[in-house]
C-alpha cells in the first residue's frame, strides 16, 4: 500500500542501486595513498643514502618492522573501536623477562638473577602469555567494567607490565642459564636475517585482514568504533567484545615479546621502550582514525615500513639519535594533515 | 524588484553545486523586514544548503545576496554574526558545562591581561533574557535546563548581540506543545523589536500559525513565496512541497479480538508509575504524551536498557535481560535520537542495515558478500531509500533516509514486536508518509507496533489504541477513530483531568 507518491520518488525507485561506489571507498583511496607516500620515501631513501638499497638493510627493516607490525594488529583492532592500548610495550618487556625466568634452570643459586623455575621452554611459553593475557584482561575490567577511559587504564597497564618485568630482571635482564631451545624461535631463518617474526606477522597480517573484512568479528569493530551506543541497541555485546580485544593486543604483544627475547636469548627488563607509541604511530600513520571506525591492519603495515625507512636512513646518515626524532615527528604530521586534506578534498 | 528597505534581504539566482548535485538551482526571492520568512521543503529541497551559505558555512557558487541593499558575502559563522545574522542550529550551541550567564557571553567576552571581566556587556545579555524568560536563573548551569529552555538562553544571546536577523532551523523538534507556545510568543515579540526571523520547519501547522511569509523549495528550486494568509491550508503547502499528494487516512481496526503478544504488568522505576497495559498481535499502539511524560523511560525499559520493577510478559514468556535479549526474543527498537542512536554515520549503507541480524548474512560467522549486498539492496528498493549506491556512508544521507535505514535494520531483525520513538522525529513530509506506510503494512502482516510520539498527528495518523502518558502516570485509554476527541486528548496529556 503506498500512501503518497510522487513522479520523483516514482523515477528514483526504478533507478538501478549498485553494490559499488563508481569510485573506490574512502579506505582504499587512502590506503593508495599511503602506499604513495610509501613508494615515494622509499624511492628518495634508495638515492639519498648510501647502501640502502641494499639486500641486507631490506632485510633488517623487515625483521625490525615485523616485530612491530605483530603489536600494531592488535592496537589497529583497538583503535577502529575507538579506544587506544598503551600497555603494549610494557607487555613485551614484560613477555621477554618471564618466559626468560620460567625456562632458565633451577640452580637455587644466590644470585637470582641467574636462577629460573627451569619450567620445559614449551611450557615457560604457554604461562608467559598466558600472564600477558592477564595484563589484558586487568585492561579490559576497568575500560568496560568500571567505563573508565581506556587511555588512562592502559597507561597503567603499561606501568604494571614493565613494573613487572623491572622487578623479575632486577631491572636488568636474565640471560644466564637459558636452555638451547630458547633460542630457537630467534635463530630460526628463512633466507638470511628472515626469520620467524617475518613469518609470524605475515600470518597474522592475512588472519587480521580476513577477520577484518569478512568475519562477524571484524564488522562489529567499525559499528562500535562508529557509534557504541547504536552498537549496543543493535544488540551486539559490545562490552564483550572490547574486553576480548584487550585481552587479543596483549597476547600479540606476548608473542612478540618472547620472539624478541629469543632473538637476544635474554629477557631484557628495558626493551621495547617506546613500543606503545610507535604502535599506535604507525596505526595512525597508514591512515587508520583515531576516532575510530575507519581503518585496516594494512595501514599498520604501511605505516610501519614509512617509519622504518625514515628511521633506517637517519640512522645510516649518520644524524644522531635527537635529530631523528625530530625527522619522525615533523613527517608524522605532515602525513596525518596531508590525510586529513585529501579526504576532505574528497568529501566536499 | 522591491525598494531595499521593506527587503532585509535578497536573494538573486543563487547556485550552490557540490560535486554531481546542484544543490541550490537559480534561487531567487526577497525577505522583508520585520517578518517571520517560513522555509519549507523535503529533506535534500536545498533550505539548509542556503541557510548555511547565508551563515558563511559554505561559499556560493553564483549569484548574488543583498543585505539591506548591499553586497553580502559571509566566508564564515563569525562574519555572518558580524552582519547580524544569528542562527539557532537544530544542535544547541550551548555549554552544558557553564552557567547560562557564562553561555551568554560565550565568545564576546571582554578581557584584561586574559583574564574575564565582568562589563555592561552581560549586563545587557542578562537583561535580554531576562525579558525572554524570567524564571531562567543567570547562574544556574546550563545542564539542569530542557531543551526549551536551553533553546532560549540561545534566543536571548542572539537577540542580544542585536542580530537583526535570526536563523532559526527546526526549533520545536524536540518541544512539548507548551514550550513551542512559549517559543511562539518569544518570536512574535522579537518580531515587533525589528529582527527578522527566517523559520524551517517540517511542522506545517507551525508555519500557518507563525509566519507572516512562506517561501517553498523543491529539488533545489524556489517553487514560491507567498504570504501566509493567502495559503490555504497545510495541503496546499505539501501540494507545492512535493509535486503532487495523495495523503490516505488511517482507518483504525477492531483489535479487541486479537490475541495478546505483550502484557506489562505493574512497571514502576524511578520516571514510571505502576504501568500496566497490553499490545495485541498485529496491532498498532500508541503513547502519546509530551517530553518528560515517560515516553522514552517507558521505551527504554521494554527494550531492557534501564531497570524495573514490575513484569512484560510477551510470548506468554517474561522478558529480561538487555537489548541482545530483547531482539533475540523478537523485539527491535528505533530509537528516540537517530544520529546518536541509530545510525552508524560513517558506515555505509551495506554495513548498516544487517547490524540487528548477523545470523542471516552469515555462515558460522563469516559474511557471505553476495547476501550482505543483496541485503542492502532489497531495503534500498524496499523502503525506497535514496541512493545511487549501497556503498554510500549514512553521514551523507538526508534525515529521512537514515531513518529509513534505522527502518531497515529492524525490520531485517524480523522481530514481532517493534517499538518506535519518535519515528519521523525531523523527517521531511514525504518520508513521514512512507514511513507511516511502512508501519501500516508490518501489522497487517501480522507485527505490532508500538508508536512512542509527542505529535499528535502521527498518533492520529497511525495508531488503533492511545495511551495517554503524564508524568510517568498512564491517565487513560482511547480507542482512535474518526469521533475521537482531540481537544480531550490534549487537555489530558497536558495534565488535566
Amino acid at each position: 500500500m503506498t500512501v503518497l507518491t510522487t513522479d520523483q520518488e516514482g523515477m528514483k525507485q526504478i533507478k538501478h542501486v549498485s553494490d559499488s561506489k563508481g569510485t573506490i571507498s574512502n579506505l582504499t583511496f587512502i590506503i593508495f595513498a599511503m602506499v604513495g607516500v610509501l613508494v615515494i620515501v622509499f624511492t628518495i631513501a634508495s638515492m639519498i643514502v648510501p647502501r640502502f638499497f641494499d639486500l641486507a638493510t631490506m632485510s633488517n627493516l623487515l625483521v625490525q618492522q615485523s616485530e612491530l607490525i605483530i603489536i600494531g594488529i592488535g592496537v589497529t583492532f583497538i583503535v577502529i573501536t575507538g579506544r587506544l592500548d598503551l600497555s603494549v610495550g610494557g607487555v613485551v618487556a614484560m613477555a621477554g623477562v618471564l618466559s626468560a625466568y620460567f625456562a632458565q634452570a633451577n640452580t637455587r643459586a644466590e644470585f637470582s638473577l641467574s636462577s629460573g623455575l627451569g619450567l620445559p621452554y614449551w611450557l615457560a611459553v604457554v604461562l608467559t602469555l598466558i600472564c600477558c593475557m592477564g595484563i589484558g584482561a586487568v585492561n579490559a575490567l576497568f575500560i568496560v567494567k568500571f567505563k573508565i577511559a581506556s587511555i588512562i587504564v592502559t597507561l597503567g597497564g603499561m606501568s604494571l607490565a614493565r613494573g613487572i618485568a623491572m622487578i623479575i630482571a632486577r631491572g636488568a635482564q636474565r640471560n644466564v642459564g637459558l636452555p638451547p631451545e630458547f633460542g630457537f624461535f630467534g635463530r630460526f631463518s628463512i633466507i638470511g636475517t628472515i626469520n620467524l617474526a617475518v613469518c609470524f606477522m605475515i600470518v597474522l597480517v592475512l588472519i587480521a585482514l580476513f577477520v577484518e573484512k569478512k568475519t562477524v568479528f571484524g564488522r562489529k569493530l567499525f559499528l562500535i568504533g562508529s557509534n557504541k551506543t547504536a552498537a549496543d541497541l543493535s544488540g551486539i555485546k559490545t562490552d564483550r567484545q572490547i574486553a576480548q580485544l584487550y585481552i587479543i593486543s596483549s597476547f600479540l604483544a606476548g608473542v612478540t615479546g618472547i620472539l624478541m627475547a629469543s632473538k637476544f636469548c635474554s629477557g631484557n627488563s628495558s626493551i621495547a621502550g617506546g613500543y606503545e607509541f610507535d604502535a599506535l604511530v604507525i596505526t595512525v600513520l597508514g591512515g587508520t582514525s583515531i576516532h575510530g571506525g575507519f581503518g585496516s591492519v594494512i595501514c599498520a603495515v604501511i605505516g610501519a615500513f614509512i617509519l622504518g625507512i625514515l628511521s633506517t636512513s637517519v640512522n645510516m646518515l649518520g644524524y644522531p639519535p635527537a635529530s631523528q626524532l625530530l625527522v619522525r615527528g615533523f613527517v608524522i604530521v605532515i602525513a596525518i594533515l596531508a590525510q586529513r586534506y585529501a579526504l576532505n578534498k574528497r568529501n566536499v | 524588484m522591491g525598494s531595499s528597505n521593506e527587503h532585509i534581504l535578497e536573494i538573486r539566482n543563487l547556485v550552490k553545486d557540490f560535486p554531481g548535485v546542484r544543490a541550490v538551482n537559480d534561487v531567487s526571492f526577497n525577505i522583508k523586514k520585520n517578518t517571520v520568512h517560513c522555509l519549507v521543503g523535503e529533506n535534500g529541497a536545498g533550505k539548509s544548503t542556503l541557510i548555511k551559505i547565508l551563515t558563511g558555512a559554505y561559499q556560493r557558487t553564483e549569484g548574488t545576496i543583498l543585505l539591506r541593499g548591499e553586497e553580502y558575502s559571509a566566508r564564515n559563522p563569525k562574519e555572518a554574526r558580524d552582519n547580524g545574522i544569528a542562527t539557532l542550529f537544530q544542535e544547541l550551541n550551548v555549554v552544558d558545562q557553564l552557567t547560562v550567564e557564562e553561555n551568554l557571553t560565550l565568545g564576546l567576552e571582554d578581557t584584561k591581561f586574559g583574564f574575564i571581566r565582568s562589563s555592561t556587556k552581560i549586563k545587557r545579555m542578562v537583561e535580554t533574557l531576562k525579558d525572554i524568560e524570567p524564571s531562567i536563573h543567570p547562574k544556574h548551569r546550563v545542564s539542569r535546563l530542557s531543551v526549551a529552555k536551553k533553546q532560549i538562553v540561545e534566543i536571548a544571546k542572539a537577540a542580544a548581540s542585536e542580530a537583526e536577523i535570526i536563523i532559526m532551523d527546526e526549533p520545536t523538534a524536540s518541544l512539548s506543545e507548551k514550550e513551542i507556545n512559549r517559543l511562539f510568543t518569544i518570536i512574535r515579540e522579537l518580531r515587533k523589536k525589528n529582527v527578522t526571523v527566517i523559520y524551517i520547519s517540517h511542522r506545517l501547522d507551525e508555519i500557518m500559525e507563525l509566519g507572516d511569509m512562506v517561501t517553498v523549495m523543491r529539488d533545489g528550486k524556489h517553487i514560491a513565496t507567498k504570504p501566509v494568509s493567502e495559503v490555504k491550508d497545510r495541503s496546499e503547502l505539501i501540494h507545492m512541497m512535493i509535486g503532487k499528494t495523495v495523503f490516505e487516512e488511517y482507518v483504525p481496526r477492531e483489535t479487541s479480538s486479537m490475541e495478546p503478544l505483550l502484557t506489562a504488568k505493574g512497571i514502576s522505576n524511578s520516571k514510571l508509575k505502576d504501568l500496566s497495559f497490553h499490545v495485541n498481535k498485529g496491532e498498532i499502539i500508541g503513547f502519546y504524551g509530551l517530553v518528560g511524560s515517560g515516553k522514552t523511560e517507558l521505551a527504554s525499559a521494554l527494550y531492557g536498557i534501564d531497570r524495573y520493577s514490575g513484569e512484560f510478559v510477551f510470548k506468554g514468556k517474561p522478558l529480561k535481560g538487555g537489548p541482545s535479549d530483547a531482539i533475540a526474543s523478537g523485539i527491535a527498537l528505533v530509537p528516540e535520537e537517530r544520529r546518536t542512536q541509530g545510525i552508524f554515520p560513517n558506515l555505509t549503507i551495506r554495513m548498516n542495515i544487517p547490524v540487528m541480524n548477523m545470523k542471516h548474512i552469515t555462515k558460522r560467522n563469516i559474511i557471505r558478500d553476495h547476501l550482505d549486498r543483496k541485503t542492502a539492496k532489497e531495503y534500498i528498493t524496499k523502503l525506497n531509500i535514496v541512493t545511487d549506491t549501497t556503498e554510500k556512508e549514512l553521514s551523507k544521507l538526508s534525515g529521512g533516509n537514515q531513518q529509513k535505514v534505522v527502518f531497515s535494520k529492524c525490520l531485517f531483525a524480523d522481530s514481532d514486536l517493534l517499538i518506535l520513538d519518535e519515528p519521523t522525529r525531523g523527517v521531511d513530509v514525504g518520508a513521514k508518509s512512507e514511513i507511516y506506510s511502512i508501519v501500516r503494512h508490518l501489522s497487517e502482516q501480522g507485527t505490532s507496533i508500538i508508536v512512542f510520539s509527542s505529535e499528535l498527528q502521527e498518533i492520529l495518523y497511525s495508531c488503533d489504541r492511545i495511551y495517554l502518558l503524564f508524568d510517568g502516570v498512564l491517565k487513560a485509554e482511547i480507542k482512535n477513530g474518526p469521533d475521537v476527541d482531540t481537544a480531550k486528548i490534549i487537555h489530558i496529556a497536558t495534565g488535566g483531568m
